[in-house]
């Protein structure tokens, strides 16, 4: 079913030797209350090394769960995933993500947590310690390495995270919502930290948000979701280079027709909600 | 629930009792150390032909419900008080606290000189067990009332009785059920514990004369008894507490 | 009127008003002579016990005694509980054979335990420490059960993204996770090995301690005496949950707001 992936052309492969993710036919539903429901149907992307890739859709459009198969923590789906032409069946430290509740352990110090992550890597012992300070410097973290995730802010642990993810230097970051929690001046805050750190690396990203304005800013393409099963619906490029200045026009422009395809309904044209943006045109 | 933790309920048990059987008939135990199930069931049923389980039973249970029923009134009635009035509190508050602290088994001397070892002392027990965690629970659970649910009524000028009777007593009758609740399994422990060093009756008294004749069957006897009653006593308060606070949803 | 009750020294003093009325009905119970006057033993006389006991070192044994009893059977019953607790939560096999097992010893009022292990042990020391590491073992394997049990599965996968093996989830993981209830479920363990201490030397009165003084003292009729075990029991009793309280503090110190 899928012989084009498998017997790519060897200059291709080549090409896509760090970061880059294939997805083909994805197809992945879960059973409730005995009956299967369809939450992905049909999903394919190709994700070029050192995209930054930002997916928004309506809530239960499959987004998160498509994330959750990205990085392996669930491996039950039918279709390809394939991270460098490798299939993707569970978690790997090729993979890291930042999830939209921080998830750093409470009961250990922003460093140990950070620390956590190189464990099982074979990072010298001796480096570790350096590696670990560096990324608290790149989230502007310094002096914060013995404070317990409670004693942070919100967008201060959610940073702590993003160093967490980004310390075992994976090839392709995922961020689930990182910044749904935060109110909306920090938000903007990390979401320019988050490009300077894209720039700086330069490895793959993939976010998920709920936040269009966000996915423009920084996404060099915008994946628009359908829901009820969890389609693509549009991939919109965003022809800027970054870093970006929020006020381009061409950001606001497709903000309203991403917005305007968003809350579009697909059976009856005529339920359309009219934005004031899209009348103007 | 699910059918299978129901299954398992149920069947360990009946594995724990076959297990103790078949211990027996290997031989391994001595008939003063340990006696069969079957022989355990053959002293109960002994016991209750003659009338003297049912005599035990009574007395504990009579016991249990008087000192109980006394206990908890006592300690809704001061619990309420303490928590409705600053000055209740504040002049009680620090003598319940300081006696909260004594575990009440450490009264047992104390109200054997002054009651001697009759049934006062028994019911007296039983209402010092059950009295102080259903004095705490009410406090607690009046204390607990959001403030925001009384700001509530004042907007929509709720009258007094309307405020007890729809605000005050259901936001407080969850943590007074589980008070309630956990004061009767402890007096039932407490009780079992004042029989066991004084009382011409009741399971506890049957126990400790079955351990002095050194009658392990009646022992155990009295073993599978309390522990039906207590699980029976925590069973039955559960259901009321389930069905009293329908309404939560947790 | 209750704005003057925010004042300090009024609100001891009005704290004071019903321990002095107890006091003082007492005191004159004692003094009223007559069959009470035995029951009631004058407040002076309670003194006098104190010094009394105090002097001897009586005292400070029982108290010795009932707590080295109390810290043994917690240690026994603990490590045992939370070893149960732990291993019930992580492999469910055992948690389905061993979980309704335990549950139905439980409902065995503790000190309906005593004359059955009486006739097993013997009416002395070791019967007395089975029984407090019973009442310890409880608390600890239902609170470290349920600790394990509920370990939030978002840092479970967190573990997963960065390749730990069973072990380091066990150690880094879930054991931190369900601290906070394992360590509940110790102070509770503790209170619990407190109580059954006292009334097992009750029932028992043998070996030293709190309870076997109270015993004694009430078969000679010595209130004076069961008063100053009584003050003794509760004030060490209190003490040492404080101490439980302030060491869990200091080991949950990463939480936000410590219970």
């Amino acid at each position: 079913m899928f012989p084009d992936v498998r017997s790519r052309p060897p200059a291709e492969a080549k090409a896509a030797a760090r970061g880059a993710l294939t997805i083909s036919d994805l197809d992945k539903s879960f059973t409730i209350a005995g009956a299967p429901r369809a939450v992905l149907d049909g999903v394919n992307l190709t994700v070029k090394p050192g995209e930054f890739i930002s997916i928004v859709g309506a809530s239960g459009c499959g987004k998160s769960t498509l994330l959750r198969l990205i990085v392996g923590l669930d491996a039950e789906y039918s279709g390809e995933i394939r991270l460098d032409g490798e299939r993707i069946a569970t978690t790997s430290l090729d993979r890291g993500i930042v999830f939209q509740d921080h998830r750093l352990f409470p009961w250990m110090t922003l460093g140990q947590n950070i620390e956590l992550a190189l464990l099982n890597t074979d990072t010298p012992k001796a480096r570790r310690a350096q590696i670990v300070a560096d990324h608290i410097a790149l989230v502007n973290l310094q002096g914060f390495e013995t404070a317990y995730p409670h004693q942070l802010s919100g967008g201060m642990a959610q940073r702590a995270a993003i160093a967490r993810a980004l310390v075992t230097e994976p090839k392709l970051l995922l961020l689930d919502e990182p910044l749904g929690a935060l109110d909306a001046l920090t938000r903007v805050h990390v979401q320019n930290e988050l490009q300077r750190i894209w720039m700086a690396q330069r490895s793959t990203m993939i976010m998920v948000t709920h936040d269009v304005e966000e996915a423009l800013y920084l996404g060099d393409r915008v994946v628009v979701m359908s829901p009820n099963p969890g389609r693509i619906r549009r991939i919109v490029d965003v022809d800027l280079p970054h870093p970006r200045d929020r006020s381009a026009p061409l950001l606001h422009r497709l903000k309203d027709e991403i917005l305007a395809e968003l809350t579009a309904r697909p059976a009856d044209p005529a339920n359309l909600v009219r934005l004031p943006g899209r009348e103007e045109r | 629930m699910t059918p299978q933790s129901r299954i398992a309920a149920v069947a360990a048990p009946l594995v724990l009792i076959l297990l103790w059987q078949l211990a027996c008939l290997s031989g391994a135990f001595p008939a003063q150390v340990l006696v069969p199930p079957s022989e355990v069931a053959r002293t109960l049923a002994a016991l209750a032909s003659s009338g003297e389980l049912e005599r035990h039973i009574g007395e504990s249970m009579f016991r249990l419900g008087l000192g109980y029923v006394i206990g908890a009134l006592a300690g809704l009635a001061f619990g309420a008080t303490i928590a409705l009035s600053r000055w209740a509190e504040a002049a009680f508050g620090p003598f319940f606290l300081a006696l909260w602290q004594v575990p009440v088994i450490a009264f047992v001397p104390m109200l054997v000189i002054f009651l001697g070892i009759d049934e006062p002392f028994k019911v007296a027990i039983v209402i010092l067990a059950a009295f102080f965690p259903i004095a705490l629970a009410t406090f607690d659970g009046v204390r607990g009332v959001p403030r925001t649910w009384f700001e509530v009524a004042r907007v929509y000028r709720t009258r007094l009785p309307d405020l007890v009777w729809r605000i005050l007593i259901p936001a407080t009758v969850p943590a007074v059920l589980t008070g309630l609740r956990l004061a009767l399994t402890r007096a039932w422990v407490v009780l079992i514990a004042a029989e066991l060093l004084a009382a011409d009756s009741g399971i506890g008294q049957m126990m400790e004369m079955g351990r002095q004749m050194f009658r392990i069957d009646v022992v155990l006897a009295g073993v599978v008894v309390s522990g039906v009653i207590g699980f029976a006593l925590d069973r039955g308060a559960k259901a009321v507490e389930r069905r009293a606070t329908r309404w939560r949803t947790a | 009127m209750s704005a003057l009750l925010s004042r300090p020294w009024l609100r001891i003093g009005v704290g004071l008003v019903v321990p002095a009325l107890v006091l003082i009905w007492w005191q004159s119970q004692a003094t009223a002579g007559g069959a009470r006057a035995i029951a009631f033993a004058p407040l002076q006389s309670v003194g006098t016990a104190f010094v009394e006991l105090a002097e001897s070192g009586l005292i400070f044994s029982d108290m010795l005694a009932t707590l080295s009893r109390s810290l043994s059977g917690l240690a026994i019953g603990g490590a045992l509980g939370i070893a149960t607790g732990v291993a019930m939560a992580c492999w469910r096999p055992l948690d389905r054979v061993l979980g309704p097992l335990l549950m139905a010893i439980r409902q065995v009022p503790l000190m309906g335990w005593l004359p059955l292990i009486g006739l097993w042990a013997g009416t002395g020391g070791a019967s007395e420490l089975i029984v407090v590491s019973i009442s310890a073992f409880f608390p600890t394997m239902l609170n470290s059960y349920e600790g394990v049990a509920h370990v939030e599965r978002r840092y479970v996968e967190v573990g997963r993204i960065y390749g730990f093996t069973a072990a380091q989830r066990f150690r880094l993981i879930l054991l931190p996770a369900a601290m906070p209830l394992v360590l509940t479920g110790v102070t509770q363990a503790f209170a619990f090995a407190w109580i059954s201490s006292i009334a097992t030397e009750i029932l028992l009165g043998v070996g030293g301690g709190l309870g076997v003084t109270m015993q004694l003292a009430q078969t000679q009729q010595r209130l004076d005496i069961i008063l100053v075990t009584i003050i003794a029991t509760a004030l060490l009793g209190f003490a040492i949950n404080q101490l439980f309280c302030s060491l869990r503090a200091h080991l949950l110190r990463w939480q936000a707001s410590p219970l």
